[in-house]
This record gives C-alpha cells, sequence and structure tokens, in this order.
C-alpha cells in the first residue's frame, strides 16, 4: 500500500514539471474554444515552428492569470468580448504591443488607445426574423413594441453578447429609457430566456417565435451544418437600425499578458493573427468580420450584404456594462 | 515504570498525530477558508441590489431545487432499495448494479439529451404533431421540461443511487429478524417497514441525502441549461457580470452555510442508532406481496435504469453512430486515458485521506475528533467554479512563497509550482469530494460491532494493528464503493478541470463540454459514452469482485 | 510473590456524561481466584469489567495487574498491554477469520509453528476439532462462546474477564458448560471475573462473589459468608436470600406480625423500625383455619412444595417463602412461626418496598 502511495507520489510530481516552456513555445489563454482557433495555431506552427499551447475556459482566465502573477506562462489571451479585454486591462494584466505591423493591419477604433489590447474580428448582434413574416426592417428598439408580444426570443439577458448590446442601448439613450425598453421587451418574450443564439432561430423555425436575437456568425454555421441547416432556411438575419446608427457590434480579441514569458514568439503570433492569412480563415472558417482591410468575407457572409455599424466606441460600451446588468436584474429578464 | 513511559511516547504521538492530521484538514480547508475570507470584503450595494431585485427568486428557486431533489432521490433511491430487498423482483441479479449506473452519466449530459428529447423541437413533440396533425403550441399541452420541476427529475435521475446504494448497505446490514419481531406483534410488514426498518435506515437515508443535496446545491451547468436561476446563477452573475468576485465569494459562503446549517440540523435531530446485525436478510420470504404490487415495484426500478441511464445512452449511441469515425475514436482515448490518470489518482488520495480522517475519529480521545471529518466535507458544497478560483487564490501565494524562498537561497526561481498543474486539479477533485469518501467510510466504520474492536485490544492489538486486520478487511466494500463514487464523480467533473488545467490538458468532460457548448454535442457523443463507460468499468468490475 | 494478588483495585471512580457509574470501587483477587460480579441492571457491574479491561477511563483510583500498575493518577495502560482476556457478551468473533485465524489473532507475534501448536492444543482442550476452518456465522452460540474462550486464552493472559459469558447458552447446557469450563479455568489457575445478573451462576462458577449496587461493591466475599451474614438489605434482597417481614423493636423483644422474638445481637437500638430478614428454612407452616396466614402461591419444586404465603389481615403487609412437604391448598389459611435462629435485623429505610 504505502509503496503504491510513494510511486504514485512520485508520478504526481513528474506529472507537475513538465510545465517549463522551450524557447520556441507560445502560451495562450483562450476564451475561445479551441477548435475555432486551433486551425490558425496549426498554420503559424507550420510557418514558425513555434508551438502554441492552449488553456480553453470560458469562465476564470482572468482570475487565473492574476493569482499566477509574475510567474504565469501564460503569452496571450483571447477573448470573444469586449468586456472581458477591458477587465483585464483595468485588473493591470495586459501590457502594450507596439507593432507597426498589427497597427497598420486594425482600424484604430478596434483597438485600445494605449495598445494593450486589439480587436481580430467583429460580429454583429443580428434580429432574426421568420421568413413567413416578410421583408421587416427592424430597430432594436422596435423589439419592446406591443405587436411583437409573445413573439421574441432570446438567450439570458446575462449573456455578454445581451449586456453588450444592453449597454449600448444605455449609451444612446440612457438608463430609464433602457428600463423601459428591457421591461417591453420582457413583456413581449415568447418564453424565458433559455438556450444559446442557435436555440432561438431553432425556435422560430418551431413556431415558438417570430423574431430573435443573435450573433451574424451562427447563421453561417448553422446553413453549414446538416441538421440545423432546416433550421436557418426558417429564417432572415437582418441587420437593425439600419436607417439610424447602425447595427451593434461586438468583438473578439487578443491581448498580451503583462509578464508574457514568450515575448517574440508572442509577438510573432499576434502578428500572424492579424495577417491576411489568418484574417482570411477567421472569415471562412468562423464566419465572422475580419478587421483587416481588404480581407475579403466569406462569399456567404458576403451575400448578407452591406450594413451600417454603430460607431460607438468599444470603450463606452464596456464603460455601460455594469449599469446594463443592474438593469436586467431589476427588470427581473431571466425570471 | 515502563509503562509510564510508554504513556508519555504516546502523548507524544498524540500530538504528532494532532499536527498531521490539523495539517491535513486545513489544506483540504484552506479554499472554504481563502473563499469566507474574501466574502468578507463583499461590497454591500451589489448585495443590496440583487436582494432588491432577483436575490429572493433565486434563493426560493435554490431551497425548492434543493427540496425537490432530495424528495424525488430519497423516493427513486429509497424505494428501489427497498422493493429489490423485500420483494422477487424479476431481474433483480441484474437491477442491484444497473440502478448505480445513472451515476455514470453526468447531470449537464443527461440534461441536454432529455430537453433535446422533450423539447418543442424534440423527437417526442415532434411525433406528437405529426400524428394528431397539430400545428402550434397553442393545440395542445405538453409539460416544459425546462422549468425547476423538470430539472429537478433529471437531477434526482442522475442523483438518486447515492441514496440507493447507501439504503441498501443499510438494509443488508439489519437483522431480519426485526422485521419477523413486528410481525409477531400484529404489524404488518409494509406497516413494519415504515415503522421499524426506515428508522433503522434513516441515519443512512440521511447521509445520502446530504450528498445528493450538496451536489444539487453546487451545481451550474444543469440548472443553467434548464434556465433555473438559483443562488449559482447569483454566484457567476456577480463574478463574471459584475468582476465583482468578493460579493460571489460571500454569496457562495451563504449557500454553503445553507448546506451546513441542514447537515447540522439533521444530524442534531436524528437520534444514535447502532445497526450492529451482520446478518444477510432473508427478508424476501416475509412478503406475500400482491401481484399488481410486485408489477408495479418491478416496472418502477427497471424505469428508474431506463429514465437514468439505458434512455440517454440509446441517444448518445445513435448520435455516435451518425457522427464519429475512427480518428475520433484515437484522440478520445488520449483523453479518456488523461481522465482516468486524474480521477485514479484523485480518488486514491481521497480514500487514503477518509481513512486517516475516520480512523482519527474512531480512536483518538480528544474532543477535536470530529473535526478532521466534517471541516474535510465542506468542499463538496461548494461549485466547481468558485472551489477552482478559491484554490487560485490559494496556490497563487504558496508558489510566490517557493519563488521567493528560492531567491533567498540563490537558487533558480521553479515558477509556477502547483498553479496550473495536475496537482491542482487532483487536490481540486480531492478537495470536491471528499466527502463522498468520508461519508461511505464513516457510515461502514460505525456499522462494526464496538465489541470487535474491544476484543482486539484485549488480545493485545494496538490501533494499526486493528486497522491492518480488523477494520480494513472488515471495511472492504465501503472502501471500494468510495473509491468507486469519487473516481465516477471526478470523471464527471467540469469546472474545476476546466479551469485548472495545464496547457493542452484534455479531459473527457472539458473536451465534451466544448462540444456542447456549441451545440454539437452529436459530435461529442463518442466522448460522452467513454465517460459513461469508463465510469461502468469500475462499476461492474466490483460488482462482481465484490457484490457492492 | 505467591501473595501478591494477581488483580488490585483500589478506590476507583468512574464518572461518564457527569454521572458517577463507579464510586470508590475496591477488591483484590488472588491467582486463581474465580469473582463473580453480580448486581442489577446499571449498577455498574459491566463498567467495572471495561474499567479492568481499558476500554475506558477511570477518574482516579488504582488497577493493578500481576503486579503491574495499570491505571493510576500518572499511568494508564492501553488495553492491548494489559494482558488480559475478554469473553464478550456476544463473543465478537471476527466474522471475517476462520475459528483458527481467530483463535491465532492474539498470538500473531508468535512464528508460524507455534501459532499453529497453540491453536492445536486450544482447538483440542476446548473440543474444537473439525471446525478449525469455519467461519463464524457457521458455528453455533456454544461453539461461538469456546472458539472466544480459546482465543482469549491464547495469549495466556494474567486475567480473564467475562461479560455475562452464559446469557446466550441454552438453558440446558449452561449448568453443564458452566462446570466444563470452571475446571477448564481451574486446570489453569486462570483468575477470572465475570458479570452476571444471575445469581446462581455466581454460587456455581465463582470463588469469590461481589455485590453492586448504584456503583458500589456492598460486600465482597466468599459466597458462603456473603448468603449467612449479609450486610445490608439490597445484598440480601438481591440474592433472594429470604423474605422480609416488618417489624418494630421494644429493648431485646421484637414485635413482628408473627409474634414476639427476643433477640440477644447486637443492634443499633435508636431506630426501631426494623426489616426481618426470614429465610425460608426459618419458617413453619401449619394448616390452621384460624390462622393469621393465607397461602397465595404454589411452586412446584424439586424440594418439595414452595408457599408464597400473606396476612389474612389487611393490617399487615408481608409474602413470606417457605417450604413444606404438606400439600396445601391456595387460600387455605395457615398459621406461620419463626423457629429460633440467630435474626438478620435491617434498619427499615425508604428503598424497601
Amino acid at each position: 500500500m504505502l509503496k503504491k502511495l510513494i510511486v504514485a507520489a512520485a508520478m504526481l510530481l513528474t506529472s507537475v514539471s513538465t510545465l517549463v516552456s522551450a524557447a520556441d513555445e507560445v502560451n495562450v489563454y483562450s476564451y475561445r474554444q479551441p477548435f475555432l482557433v486551433e486551425p490558425m495555431f496549426n498554420k503559424f506552427t507550420e510557418q514558425t515552428g513555434i508551438k502554441v499551447n492552449v488553456v480553453f475556459a470560458k469562465k476564470g482566465m482572468a482570475e487565473r492569470l492574476a493569482r499566477e502573477g509574475q510567474y504565469s506562462p501564460a503569452d496571450i489571451l483571447l477573448t470573444t468580448d469586449i468586456s472581458r479585454l477591458i477587465e483585464l486591462q483595468d485588473k493591470k494584466l495586459l501590457q502594450a504591443v507596439n507593432s507597426q505591423v498589427i497597427d497598420g493591419a486594425i482600424p484604430a477604433h478596434l483597438r485600445d488607445d494605449n495598445n494593450q489590447w486589439f480587436s481580430l474580428t467583429t460580429r454583429v448582434r443580428n434580429i432574426y426574423s421568420a421568413k413567413r413574416m416578410g421583408d421587416v426592417a427592424l430597430n432594436y428598439e422596435d423589439l419592446a413594441l406591443p405587436k411583437y408580444k409573445g413573439r421574441i426570443c432570446t438567450r439570458s439577458g446575462k449573456h455578454p453578447y445581451n449586456v453588450a448590446l444592453v449597454a449600448s442601448m444605455v449609451a444612446h439613450h440612457g438608463e430609464a429609457k433602457t428600463q423601459e425598453w428591457l421591461e417591453g421587451v420582457k413583456e413581449n418574450l415568447a418564453r424565458k430566456p433559455q438556450g444559446n443564439d442557435r436555440g432561438q432561430v431553432q425556435a422560430i423555425h418551431q413556431n415558438l417565435c417570430d423574431l430573435a436575437i443573435g450573433n451574424s456568425y451562427y447563421f453561417g454555421k448553422m446553413i453549414n451544418d446538416e441538421k440545423q441547416k432546416v433550421w436557418a432556411d426558417a429564417v432572415n438575419i437582418n441587420f437593425p437600425n439600419q436607417a439610424n446608427r447602425g447595427a451593434h457590434i461586438n468583438v473578439s480579441g487578443m491581448a498580451m499578458a503583462k509578464y508574457a514569458p514568450n515575448q517574440t514568439a508572442a509577438l510573432a503570433l499576434m502578428e500572424f493573427l492579424v495577417s491576411e492569412q489568418a484574417q482570411q480563415m477567421y472569415a471562412e472558417v468562423n464566419m465572422e468580420y475580419p478587421v483587416r482591410a481588404g480581407v475579403k468575407r466569406s462569399a456567404l457572409v458576403d451575400s448578407w450584404g452591406e450594413f451600417t455599424a454603430d460607431d460607438l466606441s468599444l470603450a463606452t460600451i464596456a464603460k455601460h456594462r455594469k449599469t446594463a446588468l443592474m438593469l436586467l436584474d431589476k427588470v427581473q429578464f431571466d425570471l | 515504570m515502563i509503562e509510564k513511559l510508554v504513556g508519555a511516547r504516546f502523548s507524544v504521538n498524540t500530538l504528532l498525530t494532532f499536527l498531521l492530521i490539523s495539517l491535513l484538514t486545513l489544506a483540504l480547508l484552506m479554499p472554504v477558508l481563502v473563499m469566507f475570507y474574501q466574502g468578507a470584503f463583499a461590497p454591500f450595494s451589489l448585495f443590496s441590489h440583487l436582494w432588491q431585485t432577483v436575490l429572493p427568486q433565486y434563493l426560493s428557486n435554490t431551497v425548492w431545487l434543493g427540496f425537490n431533489v432530495v424528495m424525488l432521490s430519497l423516493l427513486f433511491g429509497g424505494l428501489s432499495a427497498l422493493f429489490l430487498h423485500f420483494l422477487p423482483i424479476a431481474g433483480a441479479n441484474y437491477l442491484r448494479w444497473l440502478l448505480l449506473l445513472p451515476l455514470a452519466m453526468p447531470a449537464y449530459l443527461i440534461a441536454y439529451l432529455y430537453t433535446d428529447l422533450f423539447d418543442y423541437a424534440g423527437l417526442i413533440q415532434r411525433f406528437l404533431r405529426a400524428t394528431f396533425d397539430w400545428q402550434s403550441p397553442n393545440d395542445y399541452w405538453f409539460f416544459d421540461l425546462r422549468t425547476l420541476g423538470g430539472a429537478s427529475v433529471i437531477i434526482a435521475l442522475v442523483l438518486f443511487p447515492y441514496v440507493y446504494m447507501i439504503t441498501r448497505t443499510a438494509l443488508e446490514n439489519l437483522d431480519p429478524k426485526l422485521l419477523q419481531a413486528s410481525q409477531s406483534l400484529g404489524v404488518s410488514p409494509w406497516r413494519g417497514i415504515k415503522r421499524v426498518i426506515l428508522p433503522l435506515v434513516r441515519p443512512a437515508l440521511a447521509v445520502s441525502a446530504s450528498l445528493v443535496l450538496m451536489e444539487t446545491l453546487a451545481d451550474f451547468a444543469t440548472v443553467q441549461y434548464f434556465a433555473v436561476n438559483t443562488l449559482t446563477t447569483a454566484i457567476y452573475d456577480t463574478w463574471l457580470g459584475y468582476s465583482d468576485l468578493a460579493t460571489a465569494n460571500a454569496l457562495a459562503s451563504i449557500l454553503l452555510l445553507l448546506v451546513f446549517f441542514v447537515v447540522v440540523l439533521e444530524q442534531k435531530s436524528r437520534s444514535k442508532l447502532n445497526a450492529q446485525s451482520q446478518n444477510i436478510a432473508l427478508a424476501q420470504t416475509l412478503f406475500k406481496p400482491h401481484k399488481l404490487m410486485l408489477w408495479f415495484a418491478t416496472a418502477f426500478c427497471w424505469l428508474l435504469v431506463i429514465a437514468g441511464f439505458l434512455l440517454p445512452l440509446a441517444l448518445l449511441l445513435v448520435m455516435a453512430w451518425q457522427y464519429s469515425d475512427s480518428q475520433q475514436l484515437s484522440l478520445l482515448m488520449t483523453i479518456g486515458g488523461n481522465s482516468i490518470y486524474v480521477a485514479g489518482i484523485a480518488a486514491t488520495v481521497a480514500l487514503l485521506l477518509a481513512i486517516v480522517f475516520t480512523f482519527y475519529r474512531k480512536f483518538s480521545l480528544t474532543t477535536f475528533r470530529q473535526f478532521p471529518l466534517g471541516l474535510s466535507s465542506l468542499g463538496y458544497a461548494i461549485p466547481g467554479t468558485v472551489l477552482a478560483m478559491a484554490l487560485l487564490s490559494t496556490f497563487g501565494p504558496i508558489d510566490f512563497w517557493i519563488n521567493d524562498i528560492a531567491a533567498a537561497f540563490d537558487l533558480e526561481r521553479p515558477g509556477l509550482v502547483l498553479s496550473g498543474t495536475i496537482f491542482a486539479v487532483v487536490f481540486a477533485f480531492v478537495v470536491r469530494f471528499m466527502a463522498i469518501a468520508n461519508g461511505t467510510i464513516n457510515t461502514g466504520i460505525d456499522q462494526i460491532p464496538d465489541n470487535l474492536i474491544k476484543a482486539a485490544k484485549s488480545l493485545g492489538s494496538g490501533h494499526f494493528s486493528i486497522l491492518r486486520r480488523v477494520y480494513l478487511p472488515l471495511l472492504k466494500p465501503s472502501l471500494l464503493v468510495a473509491w468507486l463514487l469519487v473516481f465516477v464523480e471526478a470523471m464527471k467533473e467540469l469546472p474545476a478541470v476546466l479551469l485548472l488545467r495545464p496547457f493542452n490538458f484534455e479531459t473527457l468532460s472539458t473536451y465534451i463540454y466544448q462540444l456542447i457548448s456549441d451545440e454539437q454535442l452529436e459530435q461529442g457523443a463518442l466522448g460522452a459514452i467513454l465517460i459513461v463507460i469508463f465510469g461502468l468499468i469500475p462499476i461492474i468490475w466490483l460488482n462482481r469482485k465484490q457484490e457492492v | 510473590m505467591a501473595t501478591s494478588p494477581i488483580i488490585d483495585i483500589n478506590t476507583l471512580d468512574v464518572v461518564i456524561d457527569e454521572k458517577a457509574i463507579l464510586n470508590q470501587v475496591s477488591f483484590s483477587l488472588s491467582a486463581g481466584e474465580i469473582l463473580g460480579l453480580v448486581g442489577p441492571s446499571g449498577c455498574g457491574k459491566t463498567t467495572l469489567l471495561n474499567a479492568i479491561a481499558g476500554f475506558l477511563a477511570p477518574v482516579t483510583g488504582e488497577i493493578t495487574i500481576d503486579g503491574k500498575p495499570c491505571f493510576s493518577t500518572n499511568t494508564t495502560v492501553a488495553p492491548e498491554h494489559r494482558h488480559i482476556g475478554v469473553i464478550f457478551q456476544d463473543y465478537a468473533l471476527f466474522p471475517h477469520m476462520s475459528v483458527a485465524e481467530n483463535i491465532a489473532y492474539g498470538i500473531s507475534q508468535y512464528d508460524k509453528h507455534s501459532q499453529q501448536e497453540k491453536v492445536k492444543k486450544l482447538i483440542a482442550m476446548l473440543k474444537l476439532e473439525g471446525f478449525e476452518s469455519r467461519y463464524p456465522h457457521q458455528l453455533s452460540g456454544g461453539q461461538q462462546q469456546r472458539v472466544a474462550i480459546a482465543r482469549a486464552l491464547a495469549p495466556e493472559p494474567k486475567l480473564l474477564l467475562l461479560d455475562e459469558p452464559f446469557s446466550n447458552i441454552d438453558a440446558r447446557l449452561r449448568n453443564e458448560l458452566m462446570i466444563e469450563l470452571r475446571q477448564l479455568l481451574k486446570s489453569l489457575s486462570m483468575t477470572a471475573v465475570f458479570v452476571t445478573h444471575n445469581k446462581d451462576e455466581v454460587f456455581t462458577f465463582a470463588d469469590k462473589i461481589a455485590v453492586m449496587h448504584q456503583g458500589h461493591i456492598l460486600q465482597f466475599g466468599h459466597p458462603v459468608e456473603v448468603c449467612k451474614q449479609p450486610c445490608s438489605w439490597q445484598v440480601a434482597d438481591f440474592l433472594q436470600l429470604g423474605s422480609w417481614l416488618n417489624a418494630t423493636l421494644y429493648h431485646d423483644k421484637l414485635d413482628t406480625p408473627l409474634g414476639l422474638l427476643s433477640i440477644n445481637n447486637e443492634f443499633d437500638r435508636q431506630d426501631n423500625q426494623i426489616a426481618l430478614l426470614i429465610k425460608p428454612q426459618h419458617l413453619k407452616v401449619m394448616v390452621d383455619q384460624h390462622g393469621e396466614s393465607v397461602i397465595q402461591h404454589i411452586n412446584i419444586t424439586e424440594q418439595g412444595y414452595h408457599y408464597i404465603v400473606a396476612p389474612v389481615s389487611s393490617k399487615h403487609d408481608y409474602q413470606l417463602s417457605v417450604y413444606s412437604e404438606q400439600v396445601i391448598q391456595i387460600g387455605q389459611q395457615v398459621q406461620l412461626s419463626i423457629i429460633e435462629h440467630d435474626y438478620i435485623l435491617f434498619r427499615r429505610d425508604n428503598g424497601m418496598s
């Protein structure tokens, strides 16, 4: 018994010390699911010989980074939402990256003034409508109209994508108006907020509702999915507020950790991610809008047409995040 | 004179043991303490905002969810154990272990499968609409699984085996003469069960119910899937939404205290009962059940197995058949190896620690002896992610100290020794599932008659000798069950391993989670089946070897 | 060495849950003596056994076993170092071990060969041949007891403790077994303490008797002496030495419901309310239509008829035991008379019924 114990302990200890990172490696803490970014990483390793190590978690990466402090092995952080980037910055976990390559690739309004974070892709918060409704021109504000009572589906109001949307409403209309709007939307919900963005499109397909809020790239992915294609076929994708301020957009992004041990390799990876090649992959594989000018959207995404994006700064949206959350609690949006 | 020396050495031993045990307890308790400590700095404003808006509803949902799941689990697990023990159920030999299998089914998985099946867009409702030519949801009524009630049933379906297993063991240790005695006093066997057997197995029911309660309240993924907002929702909202870790910790502390309160209350209200019979029940001869009754009991047991295991497994198999290929299989074997590796180590460590704690309780003369067992069990009631956060907060500073010390001695700084390693993952599993090992072994130990131990002592055996020659052989079934339960739980565990793991380290649960979170369980069906199968191996092996 | 006691207990106090269970208990036994501890349930006899074995710690006092201090103010020897054998009421055989393994449990430090020799010897001694590889649940109660005895004897303890050893044995076999076990212990010169609530077991099995009541040893001595001269009414009452008769003392005369008696033994004359112990052999019964007593119950025994006699008048209250060869009907009025002897008198107190 004791012998086995010692062996087990020894095995445990040896497995502990496998962390030593060689010079030609780069370590990534990712909020994005690996299979979404792995194609890019593989390409990068192929071209540079630098190995990419990934840990993925949807929650808590910022805390892990903070606790590990100066000894953290993390070089790069990938997020799926602006608020995570701002959070990392607020906690002083990032360092500025001054690279002409990156600055040249990303428009100024999609990166931090101090070069601490950078967007990689943008995505629109669309309103999907049932095909049976025909063509509709919608504003986010319209979701509170009484005529849509019992016809709207959405995922949890607390999901970062929805919170960012509400935050943009606060920025445009103020707190009181936004609360009114939220109450109206809640009143119109066909069912308690649940599931994810694809689930809402499915619900339209099943006649449970007529309108749903969802990100743009899901539409593309569903069309490419054997089973989900029928759901997507039941809806139209609409870009809201085209007659006025434009559609709300969010970004996925990247940043370099403050204590990144492999800065050179990290910089190489970051520059690669904004390269034409990687941006093209983002566009094709993930159906997102590339940030780099001149990179073509995927043919499918392109077929949805041009749209006007809300030019509200990402920092402003992040600033109103807390207010948005409190309003969602206040109107008991999810209950 | 010699004896005095022996006495003196004994007290040094006592002190050393005390220190060692305290250290172990403290290590396991650390995340809880860190959580409390960080919670103490929660700003009042956010808390009062939550209280004025959503918290009362969350709290009421939490209480109801806990209550429902515990009651349903007691109903499922208790009744099936009673039926199997007292009635000649068809297929009892298989049911004995089949009823354990739902444990191998992760709750988030079964939640996904069942919502998929019963949703408006699911197979069942589609079939009904096609058959009866209904057009829209307004044409008919169908139960909504995404409700508090639905969540309760589904969670109970995978947690009831705890109740079943512990109750069955307790029943088998009861003296069948008790029922005969009650029968001789003119009480029918069924009422005898109510008046004699149930009070006697109450400690077992209570232990299993508290395990179920803790697991339910710590759950997040499943209730989120059912769109049921509970206290854990508030914990995640405050942490991820409001970026307020302190309030999240404060809420988690409240949750923990809530569980603690219920468990202590139950223990206080329970009188000390010592079932000390080694008899294997011949109880089935006592009953002359009505045919209908027997039919019902048989159907009840089989339905539980079907709903909790066979049906979800079948759904997974169909998906796997449609979507998987051999390349995926080889990838999954590697990942599965990781899962077995960490779960196996965690189960072994938890088992050894539980032995230490339970025997300390049994042997030590200090008033402190109860505490290690109870305190080391607290981790079970902490949601996995909160626990992972607390562990990050624990390991971080320790890693810093290690580096500072290394620097002080002019050594190369070793970097992170604990954070982001397999050690961290195993430690999290042990903290999280210690309660299961503790509870199982402690129940087992309480069923060993005191006189056996006294006899061993009078024959000259010291503590370690008694442990080796009397306790451990007699406890073998309990030890195996404890190991198995921790192993299966660790295989399924998700949030802690997600957040604490090293680079490029996937387990089956993290792999499936990625796919589920992207609505692509079909792709992960094979992995899910592997989780279930790896969970099955020990159950089947144990059943063959030891008649669990 | 011959005169030193095997067990010596001095002013032992045991407190459990703030309740005094043993109170100033003292006694000692010489080698080869068998002591029977008797008393009503709850009197502390099992506690005393546990304290000797070391299963619980006394508050104060001393326990010395074979000259070795096992408990005193600054010493506590663990049970495993006391060299005593214990036989439990339920035998406490290890269910996962065979008969031979059970017996060998306490001698595992011997080499394999000596172990086997010893087990073989004990198996023969306790007539357990053929059962070596059986498990406890495959044995009868009597066989289990033999295994328990063999197991306890294997390490050659200095002292054997037996907790109600015969209570689980068939009444028909009990006497035989007691004699057998007594002979075995005597042949080994084994000192033993056993607990029982059955006084007959003491008279058959023990050399010494200790009558316990509410944590005290009321009387300790040879069974014959104790029967002859019980030191308190509780002793006489528990041993059922006779029946009670209330009486009043006037100088040297005792006024009883059965008439005046002359007494000459010394007695504290302060208190004249007396309980007189009447053994059956000191009573005579005669049928008398005008007698003051009446036959209430008849037991048929191998020694003849055993009558329970009560007063006719409600002025008095007694229930006396008397033996007679004569056949008397229930309800028959009789005259009782007390044969003159050394009367055993106790002060009457509230505890008496």
